[in-house]
């Protein structure tokens, strides 16, 4: 009982953290708050991030907004053509003295004490970058020196750019499916935050605009902690279960539902994909939701609210189907919550 | 048979001496008796005076017939005109046609007929005079020499004023096309069949049902008010999408407060395992009562 007690007491404490968390945020990055509120159920998930999103839409402030607000260490690294998995692990150079020297890479510098490791422009890496970080998602570890290297806390944001084919590598499937959340980044809609962002000052200069937001509201030992003890404490109900079980048939099989998207051929589009590791994925995300809300049960709008943005990249679509991916993969997922009952 | 008969020509419009008709009595009244040529139809009109206890024998009127060469007998009518001063009277009415062609004007005589009155126990023999006109020719015949008779022009077609007649069909067929769309609605048919779809009020009956039971069986009726709920938006309706459906739908707007209690039941029961705490915010009496309302709402809409 006095277990209990404390669980809820520590929830409770730490969902008004993870409020503060987001109006932290939101004071740097204005009109995103439903992005906001994704990215703090990524971290309370424990969960990787890709963002994508147009050039200068505010990701890159979000995500250094983000990794100040949780506090501890934090790394980023921009993704180039010619970064080698060794640039992010040592670095190599010619000391005062004329001798080699060999010095933590971005990886290594802060230690197993890494909470925020930031990648940007993550599509311009080589895939055998990509490799290295597949591994330091999957696993929080890597190898060098000959020997592992734990990152116990580390939690992967990295952001792409959509526009921009020419010189990119695209991400491989695994390492996609290792990000909890990828979350699409608009521009805001309102036209008095467009204005203030536009002619305000305050958002001119990126680094100020940073500093302004409070660091470590998060505190990245805990969260571990704490992330489990929402998965613990939040419960789903058989009827739940069986509600997102019928959603995953559903994915499988849309034309077993009666779903159509304009212009598809439902029965070959969905080629697979939506992997238990997926749906696993969702429910820890939608059990963060019901946390927020104050909740101790998962309800069928917390699995709505983040089904998108974890399991859009997971449905692999037939190659025809694929140019227009983003439209049949948004009209396949509304056309789901549309159809299937629940309870 | 002629001295009992009683025969008088009298001209049309010269027929007012009526009160001395006696029992057994045949009065027959003609038109002018001269100035017919061919084709021309005579009518001759016979009133019959009888005994009441006698009828007219129906087997002896004369049928519609060819009467001569140059006669025939186009109609025969009877009519009976009942009892009156102690005679049963009858009028019998004979249309003939002439097609006598006579060179110059002729008098002809269209026979006497013979009639029979009967009664139970006798019979009557009763007799239409003969009656005798003149026919003229249509032209002369002799001295033709002046130029031929040539027929007269036809009359030209006369066009019939139907604006009227299309006027009035016009309003029949609005007021038929009204019609069939009025039991059509009522009916439910194409293209009034979504209006026959009324969710809540399925829900309404199952809620009923389900309520009935006993015990109550409180999912089903609370999942018989979500299926209406999803039927009636289009797409499944959550407890977060109850604003967005009541924009969408301002009818239920009254029954918000209820709408949402029944949501928060139904997250208990389904997603809390708390089914005595749903019960307790929403007991399945009130469930069926808010059927019923949203039913009625529903009605009101469609």
């Amino acid at each position: 009982m006095g277990l209990v007690r404390e669980m809820d007491t520590l929830l409770s404490d730490w969902r008004g953290r993870a409020l503060r968390f987001e109006s932290e945020i939101a004071r740097a990055v204005l009109g995103q708050e439903r992005i906001i509120r994704l990215l703090t159920i990524a971290t309370f998930a424990r969960g990787h991030v890709l963002l994508e999103g147009d050039v200068g839409v505010g990701k890159t402030t979000l995500l250094r907004a983000m990794a100040r607000a949780i506090g501890g260490a934090f790394e980023r690294i921009e993704g180039t053509i010619d970064l080698m998995p060794t640039d992010l692990i040592y670095h190599a150079h010619l000391g005062e003295d004329g001798k080699p020297r060999i010095e933590a890479g971005p990886l290594l510098k802060q230690g197993e004490d890494l909470s925020v490791f930031f990648f940007n422009e993550i599509n311009r890496a080589r895939p055998q970058v990509h490799s290295l970080l597949l591994r330091l998602m999957a696993e929080r570890s890597v190898t060098a020196f000959n020997r592992d290297f734990h990152f116990p806390h580390v939690q992967v944001f990295a952001d792409r750019n959509r526009v921009e084919r020419e010189e990119t590598f695209e991400l491989p499937a695994a390492a996609r499916d290792r990000f909890l959340m990828e979350v699409q980044v608009a521009m805001p809609t309102d036209p008095q935050v467009r204005r203030q962002l536009v002619f305000d000052p305050r958002f001119h200069d990126v680094d100020t605009l940073v500093m302004s937001v409070e660091s470590g509201v998060l505190d990245p030992d805990a969260l571990e902690t704490v992330a489990r003890a929402i998965q613990l404490g939040v419960s789903a109900s058989p009827t739940l279960e069986a509600y997102v079980l019928s959603l995953w048939a559903a994915i499988r099989d849309p034309s077993d539902y009666g779903i159509e998207v304009a212009g598809v051929d439902m029965e070959r589009l969905v080629l697979g994909g939506a992997s238990p590791r997926g749906m696993s994925y969702l429910i820890r995300a939608a059990r963060v939701r019901a946390w927020l809300a104050e909740r101790s049960m998962v309800v069928p709008e917390d699995v709505r609210a983040v089904f998108h943005e974890v399991m859009a990249h997971r449905i692999f679509v037939d190659p025809a189907y694929e140019i227009d991916r983003e439209r049949i993969v948004a009209a396949l997922i509304s056309g789901l919550f549309a159809r299937v009952a629940a309870p | 048979m002629a001295a009992r008969a009683r025969w008088v020509l009298i001209g049309v419009g010269l027929l007012a001496a009526m009160g001395a008709a006696r029992a057994d009595d045949v009065t027959l009244y003609a038109p002018r008796p001269f100035g017919y040529v061919i084709g021309d139809t005579i009518t001759l009109s016979a009133d019959v005076a009888l005994d009441p206890s006698l009828k007219i024998d129906p087997a002896s009127l004369p049928q519609p017939r060819p009467v001569d060469y140059w006669l025939d007998l186009k109609a025969v009518r009877l009519t009976d005109r009942g009892t009156r001063e102690g005679a049963r009277r009858y009028r019998l009415d004979l249309v003939y046609q002439t097609f006598y062609a006579p060179l110059e004007p002729k008098r002809l005589v269209i026979p006497a007929l013979a009639l029979a009155a009967v009664s139970d126990d006798r019979r009557v023999e009763l007799a239409i005079p003969p009656w005798s006109f003149v026919m003229s020719p249509l032209r002369e015949i002799a001295g033709g020499s002046g130029e031929a008779m040539t027929p007269r022009p036809d009359i030209m077609p006369r066009p019939i004023a139907t604006r009227r007649a299309l006027m009035l069909s016009f309003i029949g067929l609005a007021l038929a096309a009204l019609g069939a769309a009025l039991i059509g609605w009522q009916r439910g048919w194409w293209p009034f069949h979504r209006r026959r779809d009324r969710p809540f009020l399925r829900a309404a009956r199952s809620v009923r049902a389900a309520v009935g039971l006993s015990p109550p069986d409180y999912d089903t009726a609370l999942l018989a008010l979500h299926r209406a709920f999803d039927a009636t938006a289009g797409e499944r309706v959550f407890a977060e999408d109850l604003d967005a459906f009541l924009a969408a739908h301002p009818g239920f707007e009254p029954a918000r407060h209820d709408i949402a209690r029944l949501f928060t039941a139904s997250r208990d029961v389904f997603f809390a395992a708390e089914a005595g705490a749903a019960q307790q915010e929403l007991p399945a009496e009130r469930l069926a009562e808010l059927a019923a309302r949203l039913r009625a709402i529903e009605r009101m809409a469609a």
